[in-house]
C-alpha cells in the first residue's frame, strides 16, 4: 500500500513524462507479479485516495466560487493522480484483470463523468479504453460504459477536443464490437435508447478529426444496428446538418483534408437504404437551389448520390421510387451546364443508376427497371437530338444511360443510332453533323469497349452480344458516312473538314467492329468488300498529294490527312489485307513518276505519302480478326512490316543518281524499323529479350541458306512456303525476334548494295540513314547474338561473302562501319582488340590515303570514339595485358608532342589527326580510362608550345567532355557517372594558377587559359563551382582582351566565356557580385566589336559572330534582373544607350535579345 | 472601365495569324512526323561543325526589320477590353504596316502603321493607337520614326485620334498619367 502511496506521489509530483511512465510500468509489473490479488489491486486504487477525498471537498467550494485559481493545482494534482492509474492500466498484462476487478475499475472511472468533469475525464476515459481491451471484459460493461459516459452532458463540449477524441474513440470500438453491439440490441432493440443519448451527448462536434470518428460511429449504427425510423430520422438530423461540409485552412495541418471529411460524411448518408427517403430528398433539394451552390459543392452532392445509389442494397424499393426525381433535376446539369467537373459528376451518377438497375456480375435483375429508367430519358432527350444547340448534351445523356453495360446497349442501340440517322438526313447546320458525327462515333466506341470487356459481367451479357441485331450497324457505312463523304470531300471550308474528320474516325471505328457468331467465334461486322472499299476511299486522301501539282494543293493544313493517315492505321491493324491493297496502290502511284528530277513540291509529296506508309503499317502490331466466320486467313503479326520492307525494296532506286528521292526511301525504311521497334516494345516490355538471351545462333550464316528474294517471299506467299517464319501470334514475343531477324537481314542487303563497286545510288544522306539503321537494329540485339554473328568483323567486311565482288573503297562508305559499331556491345567488341589487330592498327593509322578529304577525317574521328570507349582488355579476351589501348593513347600522345615540337606537319592535316586524336582520347575519357591521366601532362605541354600548333591543340581539348551523339547509353556506350569531374580535376584544376594573366610565360598563360574554358562550357555548373573565383577572372580576362591567341580562337574564347558566364548567372550569380562593371563593360565591347563591318573581309564566320553578339546582350540583359539596382546603377545610362542602338542590330534574333535586355535595363531607373 | 462596346468581335486564331514560318516550309506535325528529326536531318551526321550549325541554318537570319517583325512586334498587344490580342482582333494587319526609308543609306526608316478599330466609333482607339506607338518606340531603334493612325474611314473621329498620336507633346503628356501608363502596362503584358 505505501509502495503504491509513494508511486502516486512520486507520479504527481513528476513532469517528466519518461519518469512518469517509468513509474507506471513499476506499478504494472508489481500488479502482474501478485497475479492481481484483490488486495494488491484495492492498494493500488486506493493509493490516489487523498487527491480524490480531497476533490470531493473542493468540488463543493467549486460550485460556489467557479474559476477560482486557488483550486486548480488540486485539480492538476488530481488528474495526474488518476492518469497514475490509466497509465499503470496501459502497461498491464490484459489477461491479468478479473471480471469483478474491471467491473468496478469501470464503475470507478465511469463516475468521474457524473462527479468529476474538470480533473477525471482525460484519464478516465483512457483507462477505459484500456478496461475495454481487458480480457475479461464483457459485453454488458460497455453497456455501462456508455451510460456512465453519457452523465456527463453538456460539459462534454467542454473538454479538450483530444480527450472528446479518447471517447470518440472509446465510442468506435463499443459500437464496432459485434458482442457489445448484440447486448445492445437485446438489451434496447430498434429503439437503440443509448443512441439518443450519444446524438444529445455529440451533436455539437466541431473538431475535424473527432469529427471523422462521429461519422464514422454514426454509419455503424445505421448500419449495423437497426434503428427505428424515429432514431433513424434522428441521426440522420445529425449528420445531414454537416452538408455541406469545408473545412477551414488552419496553420497548423492536422493531417486531415475537406475531401476527407466529405468522403466521411458520404459514408454516414450512404450507410444504410433505410435511408433512401431521408437523404435522395434531402440532397435533390440541396442540388436545386440553383446559383447559390458552388461547384465544389455541387459535385459533393452529385458524388454523394452516386455514393447512395452504389452503396445501397435492394434497388427496387431504395433508388427506383427516387429516380424520376434525380433524373429531373440531373438533366438539366448536362442540359444546360458548362462547368466540367459537374457535368462529368452528373454522368458518373446516370451511370451509377444504370449498373444498379442491371443487376451484379451474378445475378440481373428484373429488365424492366433498366428499360423503365432508359425510357424516361429518352423521352426527354431524343427531340434534343435535332436542336444544334443540344445535339451534344443531349446525346451525351443518351449515350451515358444505354452504353453503360451491355444489356441497356443491346436493347437501346438500334433505337438510339436509328433517331441520330433520321436526324444527319435533315441537318441544321454543317456543325450539327459534326456533333451528331461525333455522338454516333461515340456509341461505336462504347461499343468495341462493351464487346471487349464482355467476359467481365454477368454471362448473360455475352449471350445478349450474340444474339443483338445488326442491321442497323451493317448499313451505317452506305447510308450515313459514305453520302456524307462524297457530299463534303469536294468542299475545303474548314466546318466541312471537322465533319470530314469525325467521318474518318466512325470508318475506321466501323471497320473496327467485331460481332460474336451464335458459337461464340469473333469476326469483323463488315465482310471484307466493304472493309476495302472503306481503305479505297482513304488511301485516294493520302495519294492524292503526289498526283496534284503545288498550284492546286496549297493548303498548309493537313489536319485530314493526319486523320486519315490514324484512321487507316487503326483500320489495318484490323482488316489486314487493307494494308497491302494500300502499299500496292501507294507503290504504283510512285513508280508511274519520273524520279530524276523531282520538283521540291514533289519530293515533300514522296517524303510525306513513304512517312504515312510506314507509319500506318508499322506503328502498331495488328490483330488477326475473322473477317466472316467461315475462312481464316493465313495471318502473321510481321505481315505489315515485311509488306512496308518489300515494297520500299522494290522501289529503291526511285532514280539512278544520288538524288534526294533515294534517300528518301532508305529514311522510310529507318522509319519503319524505329515504328516496329517501338510497337514491340510497347506491346512485350520486360519479355522483349528473354526469349533470345540463351540464342547462340548465326543468323548472317542462316541468310546464306535463304533465297536473296527472301521478303519478296514472304510477302507473296504468306506463311505456306518453306522459307516462313512460323505461325506466330500476336502477343508472342517472338515476333520482335523475328522482327530483329528480318531487319538484320535488310540492312546485310543495302550493306551490300552499298559497297558494291558499281553502286551510283548512294549518297553520303542515304548511307547515313542505312547506317544508323543497322545501329539500331544491331544495338536491339544482345551480346551473345552479337557475337554468334560475329558482327565486329562485319563492322569493316560489310557483309561480304569470300567469292563476291569487289568492294567500292569510298571514304565515305566508313559511315556504315559506324553504325554497326554504334549498335555493338563492348563485350561483343573485344576480337577486335588483338595486339596489332583491326582496332589498333586502324587507331593508329595517320597515313594519307587515310584522310582523303576533313569528311573522312570526321567519320574516322567518330570510329575512333567508339573503338576506344568500348575497349575492354583482360584475361579472358583477346587481349590479356589489357595494353592495346595504352599503345593506342602512347601513340597519338607522341605524336601531339613531335608536331607541336617540329613545324613539318602540314596545317589542315594536323587539323584533321588532332580532330582524330581528340576524339579517340574523349572515348577513353568517358571510360576514365586509367591510360589518359599518363597522356595528360604531354597535352598540357603540347598545347603551351611555342609552336602555332599548340593553339589548336589548347583549342580542341574541350572535344574530351563534349556531348557526343555516340557516347550514350543507346549505343551501348561505356560512359562513367562522374567523367566529366574526373576529365576536369585533371586537365582543368592544376592550370588555373598558371593560366593567370600575370605568370611568368604570357604565352603558355593564354594558352591554358584556351584549354580551359572550352572544357568548362561542356561541364556542367556543379562540375566547377568550386573554383569560381578563378574561373570569374579568366572569363572576365576573356572577354576584355584578346591576349596572345589568333582571332579565330579569341572568338571562340569569347562564346565559351559568355556560355559559362549564362551558367554561373543561373546557378551562383553572387560569384560575380565583384565583377558587375568588368562584366558590363566586357559584354558591351564583345557586342561592338562583333558587329559585322562592311569594309574589312572577315577572318571569323558570320554565324560565330551573330551568336556571340546574342550571347553577350543575353547576359547584359541578366544583369538587372540578377543583381541589386545599386550594383547596376552606374553603367545603366551608356548601356541603355548601346542596347537602343542595338535593338537595329542586322540579325534578327540579336534583336530580340537586344529588346529584353533594353525592357530589362529600361527598369534600372 | 465603361462598359463594353462591343461585345462581338470576330477573333481569329493564333495559327492564322501571319507569321514568318508560314512563308517557310512548314516542318511536317502529322503523327507520323515523331521521328522527322532523325529521319530527315538538317545536319550532316557526325560533322564536326554540328554544334555551330544549328546557328547556321537559319538563312533569313541576318535580315533588317521588315513588316512581319513590326507585326510580330506589336499583335501580341492585349486589346483593353477583351482577353484577346490586337492581332487576334485584326485591329492590327500585316498589309497595313509599311516601312518607308527616307535615304538609300536607310540612316532614317519611317514606319507606318495603320490600325483599324474593330467599331468605328470605338473610344479606345486612341488608347490602342498609343499603346502600338509605346511599344514601337521602346523596341526600335533610335534612327526609327514611328507614325500611327487610324485607318482611313475605320473611325468615326480618325482625324481627331490621328491628331493626338502624333502629337508628340500629347503622347508624351498621356505617358505620364499614371492611370494611362497603367493601363498600358497591363496591355503590353504579353509582349
Amino acid at each position: 500500500m505505501a509502495q503504491f502511496k509513494q508511486w502516486a506521489l512520486q507520479y504527481v509530483l513528476s513532469d517528466d513524462e519518461s519518469a512518469q511512465v517509468e513509474i507506471a510500468q513499476k506499478a504494472a509489473k508489481e500488479i502482474e507479479s501478485t497475479r492481481a490479488s484483490s488486495t494488491v489491486v484495492g492498494n493500488w486504487a486506493a493509493s490516489i485516495h487523498q487527491w480524490m477525498t480531497l476533490a470531493n471537498a473542493n468540488d463543493e467550494d467549486d460550485e460556489m466560487k467557479d474559476g477560482d485559481e486557488g483550486t486548480s493545482g488540486d485539480i492538476i494534482s488530481r488528474a495526474k493522480a488518476l492518469s497514475f492509474l490509466a497509465a499503470t492500466l496501459e502497461f498491464l498484462d490484459r489477461t491479468m484483470l478479473r471480471p469483478d476487478q474491471v467491473l468496478r475499475l469501470i464503475g470507478f472511472f465511469g463516475s468521474m463523468f457524473s462527479y468529476d468533469h474538470k480533473a477525471g475525464i482525460t484519464a478516465s476515459a483512457k483507462a477505459l479504453r484500456r478496461l475495454y481491451a481487458m480480457k475479461s471484459f464483457k459485453p454488458d460493461m460497455g453497456i455501462k460504459i456508455i451510460e456512465d459516459v453519457c452523465k456527463i452532458k453538456e460539459d462534454f463540449r467542454l473538454q479538450t477536443a483530444a480527450t472528446r477524441l479518447e471517447i470518440y474513440e472509446l465510442f468506435l470500438n463499443l459500437v464496432q464490437d459485434p458482442a457489445v453491439s448484440s447486448e445492445f440490441q437485446h438489451k434496447y432493440g430498434s429503439s437503440c435508447g443509448f443512441a439518443v443519448d450519444l446524438l444529445e451527448l455529440c451533436k455539437n462536434e466541431r473538431d475535424p478529426r473527432n469529427l471523422m470518428i462521429w461519422f464514422r460511429i454514426l454509419a455503424t449504427l445505421l448500419k449495423d444496428y437497426s434503428p427505428s425510423s424515429e432514431v433513424t430520422e434522428e441521426i440522420f438530423k445529425t449528420f445531414s446538418a454537416y452538408f455541406p461540409i469545408t473545412l477551414r485552412a488552419s496553420a497548423t495541418p492536422i493531417g486531415i483534408t475537406a475531401e476527407d471529411l466529405k468522403e466521411a460524411l458520404r459514408g454516414c448518408f450512404s450507410a444504410h437504404q433505410r435511408l433512401a427517403a431521408l437523404s435522395f430528398p434531402f440532397l435533390m433539394q440541396k442540388l436545386d437551389q440553383g446559383d447559390a451552390v458552388t461547384v465544389a459543392v455541387k459535385v459533393d452532392i452529385l458524388k454523394t448520390i452516386k455514393a447512395c445509389i452504389e452503396q445501397y442494397e435492394n434497388p427496387q424499393n431504395s433508388v427506383v421510387p427516387h429516380i424520376e426525381k434525380i433524373w429531373g433535376s440531373l438533366k438539366y446539369e448536362v442540359r444546360n451546364g458548362e462547368v466540367k467537373e459537374t457535368i462529368d459528376a452528373t454522368l458518373e451518377v446516370l451511370r451509377a443508376i444504370a449498373r444498379k438497375l442491371d443487376g451484379s456480375n451474378t445475378q440481373k435483375l428484373d429488365v424492366s427497371l433498366l428499360q423503365g429508367y432508359i425510357d424516361i430519358v429518352f423521352r426527354d432527350c431524343r427531340d434534343d437530338l435535332s436542336n444544334p444547340t443540344y445535339t451534344k448534351q443531349a446525346g451525351l445523356l443518351l449515350m451515358t444511360v444505354t452504353t453503360t453495360n451491355i444489356r441497356g446497349y443491346v436493347l437501346y442501340n438500334a433505337n438510339f443510332i436509328d433517331i441520330i440517322r433520321q436526324n444527319l438526313r435533315q441537318p441544321k447546320s454543317p456543325s450539327h453533323i459534326r456533333d451528331l458525327l461525333l455522338l454516333l462515333n461515340s456509341v461505336l466506341k462504347t461499343r468495341l469497349d462493351l464487346v471487349k470487356n464482355r467476359k467481365e459481367g454477368h454471362p448473360d451479357d455475352e449471350e445478349q452480344l450474340k444474339t443483338e441485331s445488326r442491321v442497323h450497324l451493317e448499313t451505317l457505312f452506305h447510308d450515313v458516312y459514305l453520302p456524307i463523304w462524297t457530299g463534303k470531300a469536294s468542299e475545303a471550308g474548314s466546318e466541312e473538314k471537322d465533319v470530314l474528320k469525325q467521318v474518318v474516325q466512325g470508318l475506321a471505328l466501323l471497320v473496327s467492329q467485331e460481332v460474336l457468331t451464335p458459337s461464340g467465334d469473333v469476326s469483323l461486322l463488315y465482310p471484307g468488300s466493304i472493309c476495302s472499299e472503306i481503305c479505297s476511299l482513304l488511301t485516294v486522301t493520302i495519294t492524292k498529294g503526289l498526283s496534284l501539282s503545288s498550284n492546286d494543293n496549297q493548303a498548309n493544313d493537313s489536319a485530314l490527312e493526319d486523320e486519315v493517315v490514324v484512321g487507316l492505321r487503326s483500320i489495318v491493324m484490323n482488316y489486314t489485307d487493307g494494308y497491302d491493297e494500300l502499299v500496292s496502290r501507294a507503290k504504283t502511284e510512285i513508280a508511274k513518276r519520273d524520279w530524276t528530277s523531282p520538283s521540291e513540291y514533289s519530293l515533300g509529296a514522296l517524303r510525306d505519302i513513304l512517312s504515312r506508309l510506314t507509319f500506318i503499317g508499322c506503328s502498331e502490331i495488328p490483330t488477326y480478326t475473322n473477317i466472316d466466320a467461315q475462312s481464316r486467313k493465313e495471318f502473321s503479326p510481321l505481315q505489315h512490316f515485311v509488306a512496308a520492307l518489300h515494297t520500299l525494296l522494290e522501289l529503291f532506286p526511285l532514280s539512278q543518281s544520288p538524288t534526294t528521292s533515294n534517300v528518301y526511301v532508305i529514311s522510310s525504311i529507318h522509319a519503319a524499323v524505329i515504328w516496329f521497334r517501338n510497337a514491340c516494345e510497347a506491346r512485350y516490355k520486360e519479355d522483349t529479350l528473354a526469349p533470345y538471351s540463351t540464342s547462340d545462333k548465326n543468323w548472317l550464316e542462316e541468310f546464306e541458306t535463304l533465297p536473296g528474294d527472301w521478303l519478296s517471299k514472304l510477302h507473296n506467299g504468306g506463311i505456306s512456303t518453306d522459307v516462313a517464319l512460323g505461325v506466330l501470334q500476336e502477343d508472342n514475343p517472338e515476333v520482335y525476334r523475328q522482327f530483329l531477324r528480318l531487319s538484320l537481314f535488310t540492312v546485310r542487303q543495302l550493306y551490300t548494295s552499298a559497297t558494291a563497286t558499281t553502286q551510283t545510288v548512294w549518297s553520303e544522306k542515304s548511307l547515313t540513314q542505312l547506317a544508323q539503321t543497322a545501329a539500331l537494329v544491331i544495338g536491339s540485339l544482345d551480346e551473345k547474338l552479337q557475337k554468334s554473328c560475329n558482327l565486329a568483323h562485319e563492322a569493316f567486311n560489310f557483309f561480304r561473302t569470300p567469292g563476291s565482288s569487289a568492294t567500292s573503297d569510298d571514304p565515305i562508305n566508313s559511315l556504315l562501319t559506324v553504325g554497326i559499331l554504334q549498335g555493338l556491345r563492348p563485350g561483343a567488341l573485344t576480337e577486335l582488340y588483338k595486339p596489332g589487330g583491326v582496332a589498333e592498327q586502324f587507331l593508329c593509322n595517320t597515313s594519307d590515303s587515310a584522310y582523303p578529304s576533313s569528311r573522312a577525317g570526321d567519320i574516322r574521328a567518330a570510329i575512333g570514339t567508339i573503338l576506344s570507349n568500348k575497349y575492354k582488355g583482360g584475361p579472358s579476351t583477346s587481349d590479356p595485358e589489357s595494353l592495346t589501348m595504352k599503345r593506342v593513347l602512347d601513340f597519338w600522345g607522341s605524336w601531339l608532342k613531335d608536331s607541336t615540337t617540329s613545324a613539318e606537319v602540314n596545317a589542315d592535316k594536323f587539323q584533321t589527326l588532332n580532330n582524330v586524336a581528340m576524339h579517340i582520347i574523349a572515348g577513353a575519357v568517358a571510360r576514365q580510362d586509367k591510360s589518359v591521366t599518363d597522356l595528360i601532362p604531354i597535352l598540357h605541354q603540347a598545347a603551351a608550345s611555342q609552336h602555332a600548333n599548340g593553339e589548336t591543340v589548347a583549342h580542341s581539348l574541350g572535344i574530351l567532355v563534349k556531348a557526343n551523339d555516340l557516347l550514350t547509353p543507346e549505343s551501348h556506350a561505356v560512359v562513367r557517372r562522374f567523367y566529366k569531374q574526373w576529365a576536369y580535376s585533371h586537365l582543368v584544376k592544376p592550370l588555373y594558377e598558371l593560366a593567370r594573366p600575370t605568370s611568368d610565360n604570357s604565352l603558355a598563360a593564354a594558352r591554358y587559359s584556351v584549354i580551359i574554358l572550352p572544357i568548362v562550357s561542356h561541364c556542367p555548373f556543379t562540375v566547377y563551382q568550386d573554383d569560381l573565383e578563378p574561373l570569374v577572372r579568366l572569363l572576365v580576362t576573356a572577354l576584355t582582351s584578346r591576349g596572345n591567341v589568333s582571332e579565330e580562337t579569341a572568338q571562340a574564347q569569347v562564346i565559351s566565356a559568355l556560355e559559362i558566364l549564362v551558367e554561373i548567372i543561373l546557378n551562383d550569380a553572387d560569384a560575380l557580385k565583384g565583377y558587375v562593371k568588368e562584366i558590363v563593360s566586357g559584354t558591351t565591347k564583345v557586342y561592338q566589336e562583333s558587329v559585322p563591318k562592311k569594309t574589312l573581309a572577315q577572318p571569323v564566320p558570320q554565324a560565330t559572330l551573330t551568336t556571340s553578339r546574342k550571347l553577350a546582350l543575353q547576359v547584359l540583359g541578366a544583369m538587372p534582373k540578377t543583381f541589386e539596382e545599386r550594383y547596376t546603377l552606374p553603367y545603366a545610362p551608356p548601356t541603355q544607350r548601346m542596347l537602343v542602338m542595338a535593338c537595329g542590330d542586322p540579325a534578327r534574333k540579336v534583336r530580340e535579345a537586344a529588346r529584353s535586355a533594353r525592357a530589362n535595363w529600361a527598369k534600372v531607373a | 472601365m465603361p462598359e463594353i462596346q462591343n461585345e462581338n468581335p470576330t477573333i481569329l486564331n493564333v495559327s492564322e495569324l501571319p507569321s514568318r514560318r508560314s512563308k517557310k516550309i512548314v516542318p511536317r506535325s502529322g503523327p507520323d512526323s515523331t521521328f522527322d528529326s532523325v529521319l530527315y536531318p538538317k545536319q550532316a551526321w557526325l560533322s564536326s561543325s554540328s554544334s555551330e550549325g544549328e546557328e547556321a541554318d537559319d538563312d533569313d537570319d541576318v535580315a533588317p526589320i521588315d513588316e512581319q517583325d513590326i507585326f510580330d512586334l506589336i499583335s501580341p498587344i492585349s486589346d483593353p477590353e477583351h482577353p484577346h490580342t490586337l492581332g487576334q482582333l485584326s485591329v492590327v494587319r500585316l498589309p497595313d504596316i509599311q516601312i518607308l526609308s527616307s535615304d538609300s543609306n536607310h540612316r532614317l526608316t519611317t514606319v507606318k502603321v495603320d490600325l483599324t478599330p474593330t467599331i468605328n466609333h470605338c473610344s479606345l482607339a486612341t488608347v490602342i493607337g498609343l499603346a502600338v506607338r509605346y511599344r514601337l518606340e521602346q523596341t526600335l531603334p533610335p534612327s526609327w520614326r514611328v507614325d500611327v493612325r487610324m485607318k482611313d474611314g475605320s473611325h468615326a473621329q480618325d482625324d481627331q485620334v490621328n491628331k493626338q498620336l502624333g502629337d508628340k507633346e500629347r503622347v508624351a503628356a498621356a505617358l505620364e498619367n499614371e492611370t494611362l501608363r497603367g493601363m498600358l502596362e497591363k496591355m503590353l503584358e504579353g509582349c
